[in-house]
């Protein structure tokens, strides 16, 4: 019951940790390579919230705040000149998660950071006592999802995102301002990962290195579930979280990376748009 | 792109690319060839010849400069530079992907780590022999996960996309990971140390040579392999790999050629550094490391294996000393190296190279004739067999979303000349054409061309079979110039491997070569200009040059005179036509102007919401009710 539990936890961090990558991806065509480092960005703000005095949930308020504002400046500084030239993107984007690591470097030094849990203790879930952390972190991440998944579906900025991603030519002659579109999706797609890394410091370990490993992984979830709907997110993250905390547990981290990436190999080699194509 | 890159190239190599032209198997075989080759010193052959030159002289500088570092400076600064050394074979075949064939290779590391620790195993036992084979294993291990590895990613793509960049990064995540944690082998966490020197050589004096030997041999094989026709393919591929499969190259293989090429001087590297330092560590494998190797290759300059090699050393350098004593060091070099990925493409060599040029003065070189002698070269395959083209659609049916495109589309096609398809817009014509290229995926029904079944072919084995496509939008190598445009179509699905490694085969020519010069006299004109560069209606006609001199067997043209002149559509039309009947080819046109599908056409195929409506003469379908109420009277 623990494992299954796990298992779902996982799935749905990963899912929030994918949802920004995937959104910068899908609507800009922009490999952000920067995300887990906007995740870093967040995480530290929980340990600047909590050395502070404060409550480390009070980081993901400071996250939104720090990557809403890098994200912006980012936005107008690099990848505004970039959209058409998607190697530069990727690489300006990798300068720039070297450069966000060796500035947090500069603060906070090389070493780990300790996160305190806001609260401790368990609840009883399926039976089994699991920590209440996780447990409010789960029911948070499913109202958000359902949440985004109806504003997506429903409201007019819903349409009009979806009418840029379907044709950004087209969306522009209608009267759609896909620039301050385009801003607006990637400064979104940073803040998620920095809430991400907020609300995840308690429970992982925070240095200024950790970026790494969420972005391959929400790429591995690109690769497996293909770009461009939300079930190809949900269908990749279950593929990738599933096959990762199996094959971890039965064996050992490494093994469940190798897992992991054989399969995005597969994929890449029999299935290359993934398993839900946009088109 | 491939003249202008400057490289050296070693004397072995420059040898026979001057004195192939008549040795070769292709030109030997073919009495013609070897006559036409005797007219051999065109402007062409010289120009090429004078960049050997400089390539040359470029090395020989190179090799005095690293070769006189011990003396002028002394033995322990030769030692330490050895290490940036080898760090700039590493960035050099960074140069040869990313710099020239365009993918991005993030996880070099893996490749010199892998290096590395192998030699820990295979260098330190036995003398010349045994330690020469163990290097070369070395080399040939990373090559060989390497080719494997792109082949995989790029096999089912037109393009490189960020895909392979972030599998060769999570690579060599895992690579570092197995180093730290596979201790029996590694050492995990700590190493392996007391590598031992190989050849008994001296760590600190005459290693260097050793060193400096790798150096020259990375260099002098990456500034030949741009220059070969094998090179060209690779700029190729990096600015329209589309078209390249359109011309029958299994591009997924070229790029995998590329990367095995670099990640094996990576191993090379690797394993000389693990003589060099006595210890090898996960940091071997790092993907620090791997960001430093492209940070180095981007700011020296990706374009050639010197501005790869300068960016190394000089950067490796300069980080070595200031690391330590400027707390900001690491975060201006992540600056400099985001300001050089948005301005400054060319990195220092660029600039340096731009600067010369002020300062000389020295303009590009003057353009010069197109060879119009040169060696023949040798037929492709399916013009050997000469069979007339059968093509086949059965009850094919393409979907895209919930549209069906193509709707149980019959359309056989068994005589020579030319066909013209017609339809309204949406009727599924150009998805007929991408559907047997392999650009949509068939959902039903058959195709079969020369009586085999093709369902689901690539695009470069369709080509392979002898389907030639121009496209509506002319689709050429648009840096590339128009000379090696041409030059591309020619070699394409005549070119065997080795021929690609030949200079020779840059001189390749051939009657339809010769006769699409005739017919387009500017082509001569414009040949050391880029294809970008001309108008849209000479690239149209270049796009239709070089669809031609691929010789196919069936043609696919879709609208082929599209935003030409009454005049050029003329001339243009009348080529075609001769070009296909004296070849005895069959072609489908796709053609909106009705006059000119009735001076075109032997015979017609109409399609209407993904069928064929109807095929005939041209008089038939004009008197065929179905047509005209399809068209309502709406002639253009």
């Amino acid at each position: 019951m623990v494992e299954l539990l796990n298992l779902v936890y996982h799935c749905l961090v990963l899912a929030l940790v994918v949802l920004g990558l995937a959104v910068v991806f899908g609507m800009l065509g922009v490999m952000n390579m920067a995300h887990g480092e906007f995740l870093m960005l967040g995480a530290f703000s929980a340990v600047t919230a909590q050395s502070a005095g404060l409550s480390p949930l009070w980081g993901v308020a400071i996250a939104i705040a720090v990557c809403g504002v890098v994200g912006w400046v980012v936005e107008r500084l690099m990848i505004r000149h970039l959209y058409h030239r998607p190697f530069d993107t990727l690489l300006a984007t990798w300068g720039l998660s070297i450069l966000m690591r060796e500035v947090i470097e500069l603060f906070y030094g090389r070493g780990y950071q300790n996160v305190d849990m806001p609260f401790t203790g368990s609840v009883a879930l399926l039976g089994v006592a699991y920590p209440s952390y996780r447990v409010l972190l789960m029911a948070v991440l499913v109202v958000l999802f359902a949440a985004l998944a109806l504003w997506y579906v429903r409201s007019p900025s819903g349409a009009r995102i979806r009418a840029m991603v379907g044709n950004p030519t087209l969306a522009q002659a209608v009267g759609i301002s896909t620039t301050r579109l385009a801003t607006g999706a990637f400064v979104f797609g940073v803040c998620t990962a920095g809430v991400a890394g907020a609300l995840l410091a308690p429970l992982v370990r925070v240095e200024p290195a950790m970026g790494l490993d969420y972005l391959l992984n929400s790429f591995f979830v690109l690769v497996v579930g293909g770009l461009g709907s939300l079930a190809g997110l949900a269908a990749g993250t279950g593929m990738i979280g599933g096959t990762q905390v199996v094959i971890s547990n039965l064996f050992d981290q490494t093994s469940g990376y190798l897992a992991v990436l054989a399969v995005s190999l597969l994929f890449l080699w029999l299935k290359p748009n993934g398993l839900i194509a946009r088109r | 792109m491939a003249e202008r890159t400057s490289g050296p190239s070693g004397q072995e190599q420059a040898g026979p690319a001057q004195a192939g032209a008549g040795s070769s198997p292709e030109s030997g075989r073919q009495g013609a060839g070897r006559q036409d080759g005797v007219l051999q010193p065109t402007a062409a052959r010289s120009r090429s010849r004078r960049g050997i030159g400089r390539d040359v002289a470029a090395w020989i500088v190179l090799a005095v400069a690293l070769l006189s570092v011990p003396g002028v400076m002394d033995e322990f600064f030769a030692y330490e530079l050895g290490l940036y050394l080898l760090f700039g074979i590493v960035a050099q075949g960074i140069a040869l992907a990313w710099g020239r064939a365009g993918f991005l290779p993030l996880g070099q590391a893996l490749f010199f780590g892998l290096g590395a620790y192998l030699a820990c195993y295979v260098l330190p036992s036995g003398g010349i022999l045994a330690t020469t084979a163990g290097l070369l294993l070395c080399v040939l291990a990373p090559a060989l996960l390497a080719y494997g590895v792109a082949r995989l990613v790029f096999a089912r793509r037109h393009e490189s996309g960020p895909y392979f960049a972030l599998i060769t990064l999570a690579l060599v995540m895992f690579g570092f990971q197995l180093a730290n944690q596979w201790s029996s082998v590694t050492g995990g966490f700590n190493g392996i140390s007391g590598v031992p020197v190989p050849f008994d050589l001296d760590r600190y004096s005459n290693y260097y040579y050793l060193v400096v030997a790798a150096t020259l041999a990375s260099t002098a094989l990456v500034a030949w392999l741009l220059r070969t026709p094998l090179g060209t393919l690779w700029a190729a591929i990096a600015q329209n790999e589309n078209r390249l499969q359109f011309f029958g190259f299994a591009t997924d293989r070229l790029k995998a050629w590329a990367f095995a090429v670099s990640a094996g001087l990576g191993g090379l590297a690797g394993a000389l550094f693990a003589g060099h330092q006595g210890i090898v560590t996960p940091q071997a494998s790092s993907v620090v490391l791997s960001a430093e190797f492209v940070i180095w290759a981007a700011v020296g300059g990706r374009r050639s294996p010197y501005g790869a090699l300068l960016g190394a050393v000089v950067i490796g350098i300069l980080s070595t000393y200031l690391r330590d004593h400027f707390a900001y060091w690491e975060i201006v070099i992540a600056v400099v190296f985001i300001v050089v990925v948005m301005r400054f493409p060319d990195g220092i060599l660029g600039l340096l190279q731009g600067l010369g040029r002020v300062v000389t003065r020295r303009r590009p070189s003057a353009p010069a004739k197109t060879p119009e002698a040169g060696v023949t070269a040798p037929d492709p395959a399916y013009r050997r067999e000469a069979a007339p083209a059968t093509l086949r659609y059965d009850d094919v049916v393409v979907r895209q979303g919930s549209v069906r495109i193509l709707n149980g589309l019959h359309l056989v096609l068994d005589r020579p000349g030319l066909h013209c398809v017609i339809g309204p817009n949406g009727a599924g014509k150009t998805s007929s054409f991408n559907v047997l290229t392999g650009r949509l995926p068939l959902i039903g029904g058959h195709l079969a061309f020369q009586g085999r079944r093709v369902d689901g072919y690539r695009a470069d084995a369709m080509a392979r079979l002898g389907v030639g496509r121009k496209f509506q939008i002319p689709s050429v190598f648009a840096e590339l110039t128009v000379a090696d445009n041409l030059r591309i179509a020619q070699w394409a699905n005549r070119a065997r491997r080795r021929d690609l490694l030949r200079m020779a085969t840059r001189d390749w020519t051939s009657e339809t070569m010769a006769r699409m010069h005739r017919e387009f006299p500017f082509l001569a004109e414009v040949a050391h200009r880029p294809a970008g560069a001309i108008s849209q209606g000479q690239r149209q006609m270049l796009e239709f040059a070089m669809t031609a001199i691929t010789e196919p067997v069936l043609y696919l043209l879709d609208e082929p005179c599209a935003g030409l002149s009454v005049d050029e559509t003329r001339h243009l039309s009348a080529v075609i036509q001769a070009t296909v009947r004296e070849a005895g080819a069959a072609a489908l046109v796709v053609e909106h102007d009705m006059s000119a599908v009735e001076s075109l056409a032997d015979s017609v195929y109409v399609l209407h919401q993904g069928r064929l409506l109807a095929q005939g003469s041209f008089e038939d379908i004009r008197g065929n009710p179905e047509v005209r109420a399809v068209y309502a009277g709406g002639q253009k």
